[in-house]
C-alpha cells in the first residue's frame, strides 16, 4: 500500500443555515413575557381597583395616621387614609382617603364621618378596641346612591343615629340644657326606647333644642298628645306618706334623660322633626295634657316695689286659684327719668291664654284685651306665699274689692304691665316663732301642780267624813223642812188672817155705828202692842234672808272643796233656822196676836169706844204700814229662795239624778217653792190691798 | 503528540481550541467526541460545541428576574400583625426601620443580601452577556471569575426568603402576633430563581471564544 493521498472532495463548507427567527427564538422568552404580563396585569388591576379618593376635613384629627387609619362603614373596612395635610390657612386638617370603588357611589351629601376614639361614659365604654389598634374613621351614610360627593366635613362627635336605622327623629325643646346631654336615654315606661342627640341653643338663645331618636317600633307610641318630661336627677317629695325618693336610673341620674307617655288617645301621628316641649316633671307634663304646650305664651310684666326674694323663674302664676302660667323672667328695671327714677323689679309672667278660658284660636291681643278688662275691674297682681316651708313665693292674680282704679299700661318695657297690690307673704320664721313662743309660755308646770292639788283636794274631800255625811244631813234637814211646811198651823195662817180681817171688818163696821171713843186709849195701847208683836214676829224673816244670802254668796263662790262643806253648814243653818224656836213660834205668835186682836175687838165691841175711832184708825193705819213694810221683804225673800233652790238643785243634780237623796231633795225644794209661792201670794194680796187688814174688805 | 500550553491564556499564540481541533466535549461526563456527534456515546448526553441559544436564555431569564424584582421592592415583604398594630414592611423600609432602631449591622446585612447582591448580579450578568455579544476579548479571566461568583452567590440570595418563611412559620400566635409573607417575598424568590436560571443559562465557553489564538 502506498501512502498516497487519495483524492478527496473539497472541504465542505459547513455553515449553519440561518434559521428563521421564530426557529431561533427560544421558548425561554416566554418566562420574561409571562413575568411582565403578570406584573403589568397586577399593576393594572391594582390601579383599576384603586379606591375613589375623597377628602374629609376635620378640626381635630388626633390619632389619624396616613396609610394606616382605616375607614369603616358598619365596622367593615371600606377604605384607608392615604395622606393627612392641613387645609390652606391651617384651619382644618384634610384627610385624603381611598374608599372602595363599590362603596364610593353611596357617599352622597348625607354621608358623615367621624373619628372613633375610646369613650368612657355612664352608659358604657365604646371604642375600646381603638386603644390598641389606633383610631379609625367611621362613616355613616344611607343605602341610597345619590349624587356622589368627594369632599366631606368630619363630625367632632359621633352621630348617634346610624343611617338606615328604623325609627323617628323628633325635636325636643327645653328651657335648660343641663338636664339633657348627648346620648341620654329616652324612656317610655322605664324602658329605654331612644336617646338624645347633641343639644344646641336655638337661634335666639332662649331655648335648648335637642333632637331625639326614638327607635322603631316604639316611635309608634308618639302622637301629638304625647308629653315629654325630664327624668334627670332624683326627686324628693314630702307628703303624708313620708319622704319619697325617686331615682329613675343611674344613667339618667348623671346624664339626664327624658321620658314620655301618651295618656290621652286620639293624637295624630307625627312625622320626623315634630317639635315637643320637655316638661320639668311628670306631673306638670300630665297637667299640660289639656292645653297646647306649644301654644304661644302671653307675656305680661309686673313691677314690684318690694323684694321679690323667694320668687324664681318658674314660680307659678295663679288666677282665681288656677295655674295659668309661670314666671319667665325676673329683672330690675329703671322706671322714670331724672330725679324720679326708681328701680323696680320687673317680673315677666308667661301666661297661657287657653288657661284664662280663651277659646282656641284667640290671639295674644285678645288675651291682653281680656286682662285689661279684668284690671279695670280690680284685677291686681300680688305675691303670695307658695310654700310656707321653703318660703317660695308665687304670683297671684286676684280681684281686689276696693282697689284704686288702674289700667294696664305699656309704659315700661316691651310688655304690658299689670298693676300690683300688697303682697300676702307669711313669714314662716315669724309664724313659727310666735307659735313656739306661745307654747313656751304655757304654764305647763303650774297646770300640772294645780291638777295634782285638785286631785289631792278631791281625794281628801271624798274621804272626808263630813262629805259622806252631807247627804244624810240634807235628808234630815229636808225632812224637817217638809214637816215644818206641812204644819197645819202655818198653813192656817192665811185663813186665820182672813178671819181676823173679816172680824176687823165687822168691828170697824160696828165701830162706825157705836160710840167707842171712851175706851180709845186702851185700844190704842193694845193696838200698838199688837203691832209690835207682829213686828217682832216678822223681824225673823230678814234674818233668814241674810242667811240665805250668805249661802247664795258662798254658792256663787263655788269652790269645790268648800262647796260641800258650805252646803252642809248652810243646811245646818237652815236646819237650825227651821228648828229654832222663833220660827216654830212664828205661827203660834201670829195666832196669839190674832187672838189678842180678837179679844181686843171683842172688848171694843163690848166697850163701844166709837168716840175714839179716829185715833184708832190712825194707829191702825200706822200698824198697817208697818205690816206692809215687813211684808215688802217677802218677794225678795221668795226670789232668793228660788235662786237658792235652783243652785241647790244644780248642786244636787251632781249627786245623781235618780238617787233617793235627789228625789227627796227635789220634793223638799218643790215644797219650799210652793211655800214661798204661798208667801208671795199672801204678800201680794196684802200689798195690793193693805187696808183690807183694817177694813176687812 | 502536541503539548498544549494550558498554563497560558489570552491571546496565546498557537493555542488550539477543541472546536478548532474538530472535537467536542460532553459537558456531563467530559468524553471527547468528534464534532458533529449529536449524543455522547458514554452518557448519552447531548453534545453541543456551543449553546447557540445561551444568550437568548440569559437575557430572557434576566429580564424576567428584573421584572420580578420591582414588586419585590414595592410590595411589603412582611405583614406583621400584633395586638397593638398592623405593619407592613418592604425590604428597604424594613432596613431603614432597622437603622432607625440602631441595628445598623443587621440593616446593612439586609441591604446587602436583598439589594446589593441582586442588583450586582443583574449588573454582572448584563456585563457578561454584553461582552460576549460584542466578542470582547478583554479580561476573560476576570469575567469568568465573575461568572463563577454569580453562580455561587445566587443561591444565597434566597436567604431573605428563608428568613421570611421561618418567621412566618414561627410567629403564628393568633391575635397576639402574626407574621405573614407579603407579595414581595414571592416576587423576590421568583427574581432570585430567574436570576439563577439566567446565570446557569450562560455558556461560559463563550467568554473564551473571543480569545483569538
Amino acid at each position: 500500500m502506498t501512502d498516497t493521498n487519495p483524492p478527496r472532495p473539497a472541504r465542505l463548507d459547513v455553515r449553519p443555515v440561518k434559521r428563521p427567527i421564530w426557529q431561533r427564538f427560544s421558548l425561554v422568552w416566554l418566562a420574561p413575557v409571562l413575568a411582565l404580563a403578570v406584573s403589568l396585569g397586577a399593576a393594572w388591576k391594582n390601579y383599576a381597583d384603586r379606591g375613589t379618593l375623597i377628602v374629609i376635613s376635620f378640626e381635630n384629627a388626633a390619632g389619624v395616621a396616613a396609610g394606616e387609619t382605616l375607614i369603616k362603614y358598619r365596622d367593615v373596612t371600606v377604605g384607608k387614609v392615604e395622606t393627612v395635610e392641613f387645609a390652606p390657612g391651617l384651619g382644618d386638617v384634610l384627610v385624603h382617603a381611598r374608599i372602595d370603588k363599590d362603596v364610593a357611589p353611596y357617599l352622597d351629601d348625607d354621608a358623615e364621618f367621624w373619628v372613633v376614639r375610646p369613650d368612657v361614659s355612664v352608659r358604657g365604654i365604646t371604642g375600646l378596641d381603638t386603644v390598641l389598634s389606633g383610631v379609625y374613621i367611621q362613616g355613616n351614610w344611607d343605602t341610597e346612591a345619590d349624587v356622589a360627593q368627594f369632599e366631606f366635613t368630619g363630625l367632632e362627635r359621633p352621630t348617634l343615629t346610624l343611617a338606615g336605622q328604623d325609627g323617628t327623629r323628633i325635636i325636643l325643646r327645653a328651657t335648660d340644657g343641663s338636664t339633657v346631654s348627648a346620648g341620654a336615654p329616652v324612656l317610655h315606661k322605664g324602658i329605654e326606647v331612644g336617646y338624645l342627640e347633641t343639644p344646641e341653643l336655638n337661634f335666639d338663645g332662649s331655648e335648648v333644642i335637642v333632637a331625639a331618636f326614638i327607635e322603631s317600633p316604639y316611635d309608634r307610641r308618639i302622637t301629638t298628645s304625647t308629653r315629654f318630661w325630664d327624668t334627670s336627677g332624683f326627686s324628693v317629695s314630702f307628703g303624708a306618706g313620708g319622704v319619697s325618693l325617686n331615682v329613675n336610673s343611674l344613667a339618667s341620674l348623671i346624664e339626664g334623660g327624658v321620658a314620655f307617655d301618651t295618656v290621652v288617645s286620639g293624637g295624630a301621628t307625627i312625622d320626623d322633626g315634630h317639635l315637643f316641649s320637655i316638661f320639668n316633671n311628670e306631673q306638670s307634663a300630665r297637667e299640660s295634657l289639656f292645653t297646647d304646650p306649644d301654644a304661644e305664651l302671653l307675656h305680661v310684666a309686673v313691677l314690684f316695689e318690694e323684694s321679690v326674694s323667694g320668687l324664681t323663674v318658674g314660680s307659678e302664676v295663679r288666677f282665681q286659684g288656677i295655674r295659668v302660667g309661670e314666671v319667665s323672667e325676673i329683672s330690675a328695671i329703671v322706671v322714670g327719668e331724672g330725679d324720679t327714677a326708681q328701680v323696680r323689679l320687673q317680673t315677666v309672667l308667661a301666661i297661657e291664654p287657653a288657661r284664662l278660658g280663651m277659646p282656641a284660636g284667640s290671639t295674644n291681643d285678645d288675651a291682653i284685651a281680656l286682662l285689661s278688662d279684668f284690671v279695670s275691674r280690680g284685677l291686681r297682681a300680688r305675691m303670695v306665699t307658695g310654700n310656707i316651708l321653703s318660703g317660695s313665693l308665687m304670683i297671684q292674680l286676684a280681684e281686689i274689692e276696693d282697689a284704686l282704679p288702674a289700667i294696664m299700661t305699656r309704659a315700661v318695657g316691651p310688655y304690658p304691665v299689670i298693676p300690683t297690690t300688697d303682697s300676702q307673704i307669711s313669714d314662716v320664721a315669724a309664724t313659727a316663732e310666735g307659735v313656739l313662743a306661745r307654747i313656751n309660755a304655757l304654764p305647763v308646770e303650774e297646770l300640772m301642780d294645780g291638777a295634782i292639788d285638785l286631785m289631792d283636794s278631791l281625794e281628801r274631800l271624798a274621804n272626808d267624813d263630813s262629805t259622806r255625811q252631807a247627804p244624810q244631813s240634807l235628808v234630815a234637814l229636808l225632812d224637817e223642812s217638809r214637816a215644818l211646811i206641812a204644819n197645819d198651823d202655818l198653813q192656817n195662817v192665811p185663813a186665820d188672817l182672813r178671819a181676823v180681817i173679816a172680824e176687823l171688818d165687822s168691828i170697824v163696821a160696828r165701830a162706825n155705828e157705836l160710840d167707842i171713843v171712851g175706851d180709845i186709849d186702851g185700844v190704842v195701847a193694845s193696838a200698838a202692842q199688837t203691832v209690835a208683836s207682829i213686828q217682832t214676829a216678822t223681824q225673823n224673816l230678814p234674818q233668814i234672808t241674810a242667811n240665805i244670802e250668805a249661802l247664795t254668796a258662798k254658792a256663787n263662790a263655788l269652790e269645790l272643796e268648800a262647796l260641800v262643806a258650805s252646803a252642809g253648814s248652810t243646811l245646818d243653818s237652815i236646819d237650825a233656822l227651821i228648828a229654832s224656836d222663833d220660827t216654830m213660834d212664828l205661827p203660834g205668835t201670829v195666832n196669839g196676836a190674832l187672838d189678842e186682836m180678837r179679844v181686843f175687838l171683842a172688848e171694843v165691841r163690848e166697850g163701844g169706844a166709837i168716840e175714839n175711832v179716829n185715833a184708832v184708825l190712825a194707829s191702825a193705819n200706822e200698824a198697817a204700814q208697818a205690816v206692809e213694810e215687813a211684808v215688802a221683804g217677802l218677794p225678795e225673800l221668795s226670789a232668793r229662795a228660788n235662786s237658792l233652790v235652783a243652785q241647790t238643785q244644780a248642786v244636787i243634780e251632781s249627786y245623781g239624778e235618780r238617787s233617793r237623796f235627789n228625789a227627796e231633795t227635789m220634793a223638799t225644794l218643790r215644797d219650799i217653792q210652793s211655800a214661798a209661792d204661798a208667801l208671795t201670794a199672801l204678800a201680794r194680796t196684802i200689798q195690793r190691798n193693805p187696808s183690807s187688814l183694817l177694813t176687812g174688805r | 503528540m502536541q503539548v498544549f500550553d494550558l498554563g497560558s491564556t489570552g491571546t496565546t499564540a498557537g493555542l488550539i481550541t477543541a472546536r478548532n481541533a474538530g472535537l467536542v466535549a460532553c459537558q456531563r461526563c467530559g468524553q471527547v467526541h468528534a464534532i458533529g456527534t449529536a449524543y455522547c456515546k458514554r452518557c448519552e448526553g447531548r453534545l453541543q460545541s456551543r449553546d447557540t441559544q445561551s444568550l437568548q436564555k440569559v437575557w430572557a431569564w434576566l429580564i424576567a428576574g428584573i421584572i420580578a424584582y420591582f414588586p419585590a421592592n414595592i410590595y411589603p415583604m412582611l405583614l406583621t400583625n400584633t395586638l397593638v398594630e398592623h405593619s407592613e414592611s418592604t425590604i428597604i423600609g424594613g432596613a431603614v426601620d432597622l437603622m432607625h432602631h440602631g441595628a445598623i449591622g443587621i440593616a446593612l446585612i439586609v441591604l446587602f443580601a436583598s439589594v446589593v447582591i441582586p442588583i450586582g448580579k443583574f449588573g454582572a450578568i448584563i456585563y457578561l452577556a454584553l461582552s460576549v455579544q460584542s466578542k470582547s476579548a478583554r479580561n476573560p479571566h476576570e469575567r469568568h471569575k465573575a461568572y463563577e461568583l454569580v453562580e455561587f452567590i445566587g443561591r444565597w440570595s434566597m436567604i431573605d426568603v428563608f428568613v421570611v418563611a421561618i418567621l412566618s412559620a414561627m410567629v403564628q400566635l393568633n391575635t397576639v402576633a402574626t407574621i405573614n409573607p407579603g407579595i414581595a417575598a414571592l416576587s423576590f424568590a421568583l427574581s432570585v430563581i430567574f436570576t439563577m436560571l439566567s446565570a446557569q443559562s450562560f455558556d461560559s465557553r463563550l467568554i473564551w471564544d473571543a480569545d483569538k489564538p
